[in-house]
């Protein structure tokens, strides 16, 4: 069960799909959650440092262990980046590799929620992905639980 | 306390001095600290490049945040560089408390940009580049550097003073060149500032600090450097609320400003005939009437009546009080016939009841002259002095009387009448004014006090000063009625030393006495 606000959830779908909404898929064996995490993962960095993302990005991890097993095998590289062993793709299946993306994306936006608030982590998300549509987003009242 | 957007007139921004041909306008962008701009004398002069110095807790971040949220717009954004010390993503969790943060300036209008990772792994030169690599990138008109200490501090271990001297030359030039205006946010202690060269090369300098007096604390703000214009100087008291920093400058907003009052010619009324003509004809407009007596001697019915009569005559009026509580002065007004409570709702008339810990006296009186502003107010009542000056706390008497007399002055100067009441105790031997050696600060004295006339404890006033001319030398009897202060006819008195309040009776005359006397 993951954690995270249902507005929260809904808002890590989206930017999973659309971060896989090309042909990313067939290019490489890497988790949806990775492609979310690596946009994210320069513009928090200009604001945190690649140190502060780390270890945001660390504890959402932590987080996201307690409910999806196969995370477990999933490191935060020294400058933020996510790495995991191909192996992990040839075991875990594809629904329950979409689902742990999920909980993992929902951590790390509950994580800014909690710092910043509802309102700048979803000014920043926009920044981020401009041509994401999230206007029907009910996310103002998306705070970690 | 007053929101920034409702700081009054007087603490506007200048706009830029206008210069003979060929000198350039150096224009000042406002700070969006109410108070502040009149402490600098307008505002921070365009494209200057600044400190903002002070130990912990100050508010510095605060305030450089404050500034940058008055300025940036996507056409002239703001660079916020975090160092170490305080990391963007907390800064933005905090300072969104603040009324002042406009989450809508994030990303385009205000940047933050993280320069840790650059200090801890590098050198000057790559924290130079990282800077203006950002700076020439997004063309600011405002940078921050929060905190350069840490930078200069990491820095040093590894190169010289020459070196670090270099470093902030460049990045001065730099960010000067690039029509930036600068603020170097650091933890400094005032001892750094005679070796430090960041503070030769500054064009401001603005110095916070807290003070600590017994079980007060207050924040001070000092104008150490303003190249290129004048300030106010000397410490300013700044209080940090949830609308941010505001600054009470020393001179309360009234640097600079010309006397409204020049001929000073009209008389007011105090609402008692008698007692006007005893002051040659009423207070004269714009002056400052100090009311001393004893506990209970009508001094705050006098300054009611006093407040009444000009509202009468379409005179707003503020009645600050810090002993009695505003129904008590409500209830007095009432009992005397005098509709208070109508001229409150037309807003004609506040009553200030001020008795709030730890506040600074330049806080108070900002307190009383925004009422002023508010109102209109062309009367004012302190409700006393004692009761104003025990309202502080201790830490901040120090300043009282001189913050008395700035605002004195100012207000008078302004055109506002000012009724003072001051507490004494009658000592039976003498007659004093004020133990409080506050005289200096009235234009007029006039003296309530007991004496024992046959049996009673009888009031008397006197008029004993009035600047603005000539008056009576007569002390009469008063009594407290259902009208209020009633001066008593002037009848052929029997008394002498009245004034050391034990008279002596000089002749055989019968006395009657104004008031029912308990028969035996």
């Amino acid at each position: 069960m993951n954690p995270a606000s249902q507005q929260t959830q809904d808002l890590a779908k989206r930017l999973i799909a659309y971060e896989m909404s090309g042909d990313k898929s067939f290019e490489t064996k890497a988790p949806a959650v990775f492609y979310v995490c690596e946009t994210l993962r320069p513009h928090l960095a200009i604001l945190m440092g690649d140190t502060g993302f780390h270890a945001l990005l660390s504890r959402a991890l932590v987080l996201a262990y307690a409910h999806v097993s196969w995370l477990q095998a999933v490191q935060v590289k020294a400058d933020g980046s996510l790495g995991v062993s191909d192996k992990v793709a040839e075991h875990v299946a594809p629904e329950e590799m979409a689902a742990g993306s999920v909980i993992l994306v929902s951590q790390l936006l509950s994580l800014l929620v909690a710092f910043i608030g509802a309102n700048i982590t979803l000014r920043m998300v926009r920044e981020v992905w401009p041509k994401l549509s999230l206007n029907d987003l009910e996310f103002s009242k998306g705070d970690k639980k | 306390m007053k929101k920034q957007n409702e700081a009054p007139k007087r603490n506007a921004p200048k706009k830029a001095e206008v210069l003979p041909a060929g000198k350039v306008t150096i224009h000042k962008i406002p700070t969006g600290v109410r108070g502040f701009d009149d402490i600098l004398g307008g505002g921070i002069p365009e494209f200057s490049f600044n400190i903002i110095a002070g130990t912990p807790g100050c508010g510095k971040t605060t305030l450089a945040h404050q500034i940058i949220f008055a300025n940036a717009t996507e056409k002239k954004p703001a660079l916020y560089f975090t160092v170490l010390g305080e990391p963007a993503i907390k800064m933005l969790r905090y300072q969104q408390q603040y009324s002042f943060f406009d989450e809508s300036k994030l990303g385009k209008a205000i940047r933050f940009i993280s320069l840790s990772d650059v200090v801890l792994e590098k050198d000057l030169d790559a924290v130079f580049r990282e800077i203006s690599k950002q700076v020439a990138a997004i063309g600011p008109s405002l940078v921050v550097v929060d905190s350069f200490r840490t930078v200069v501090r990491k820095a040093t271990s590894g190169v010289g003073d020459l070196e670090m001297q270099s470093f902030i030359q460049r990045v001065a030039q730099f960010l000067t060149g690039w029509e930036a205006t600068t603020f170097l946010v650091g933890e400094y202690v005032q001892e750094e500032i005679r070796d430090n060269p960041l503070f030769t090369i500054a064009d401001g300098l603005f110095w916070l600090s807290q003070l600590v007096e017994r079980n007060s604390v207050v924040r001070k703000l000092q104008i150490m450097k303003s190249r290129g214009h004048d300030s106010v100087p000397g410490l300013h008291t700044i209080r940090i609320s949830t609308d941010g920093l505001q600054a009470f400058s020393r001179t309360l907003g009234f640097a600079g400003q010309k006397k409204a009052n020049p001929t000073r010619a009209r008389r007011l009324s105090v609402g008692i005939t008698e007692l006007d003509e005893m002051m040659g004809g009423g207070i004269v407009e714009g002056d400052s009437l100090l009311v001393a007596g004893p506990s209970g001697t009508g001094k705050s019915a006098l300054a009611t009546q006093f407040v009444a009569e000009g509202l009468r005559h379409g005179e707003p009026g503020i009645i600050a009080i810090f002993e009695e509580r505003p129904p008590g002065y409500t209830d007095r007004a009432d009992s005397f016939g005098l509709k208070f409570d109508t001229a409150q709702k037309k807003g004609k008339l506040e009553i200030l009841y001020l008795r709030p810990l730890d506040l600074s006296v330049d806080e108070m009186m900002q307190e009383i002259l925004d009422a002023i502003e508010r109102v209109g107010a062309k009367r004012l009542v302190i409700d006393s002095l004692v009761g104003f000056e025990m309202a502080l706390a201790p830490g901040f008497r120090a300043d009282f009387r001189e913050s008395l007399y700035r605002m004195i002055g100012a207000l008078t100067g302004a055109g506002v009448t000012i009724l003072s009441t001051v507490e004494v105790e009658d000592t039976f031997t003498a007659l004093s004014f004020s133990h409080y050696t506050i005289s200096f600060l009235t234009d007029d004295i006039i003296r309530m006090r007991y004496v024992e006339i046959d049996g009673q404890l009888r009031k008397v006033i006197v008029v004993i000063k009035m600047r603005g001319g000539n008056h009576s030398k007569d002390i009469r009897e008063y009594v407290i009625t259902d009208k209020g202060v009633v001066v008593i006819h002037p009848r052929q008195t029997e008394y002498a030393r009245l004034s050391t309040g034990l008279p002596e009776r000089i002749s055989q005359r019968e006395e009657v006495s104004p008031e029912p006397k308990a028969k035996k």
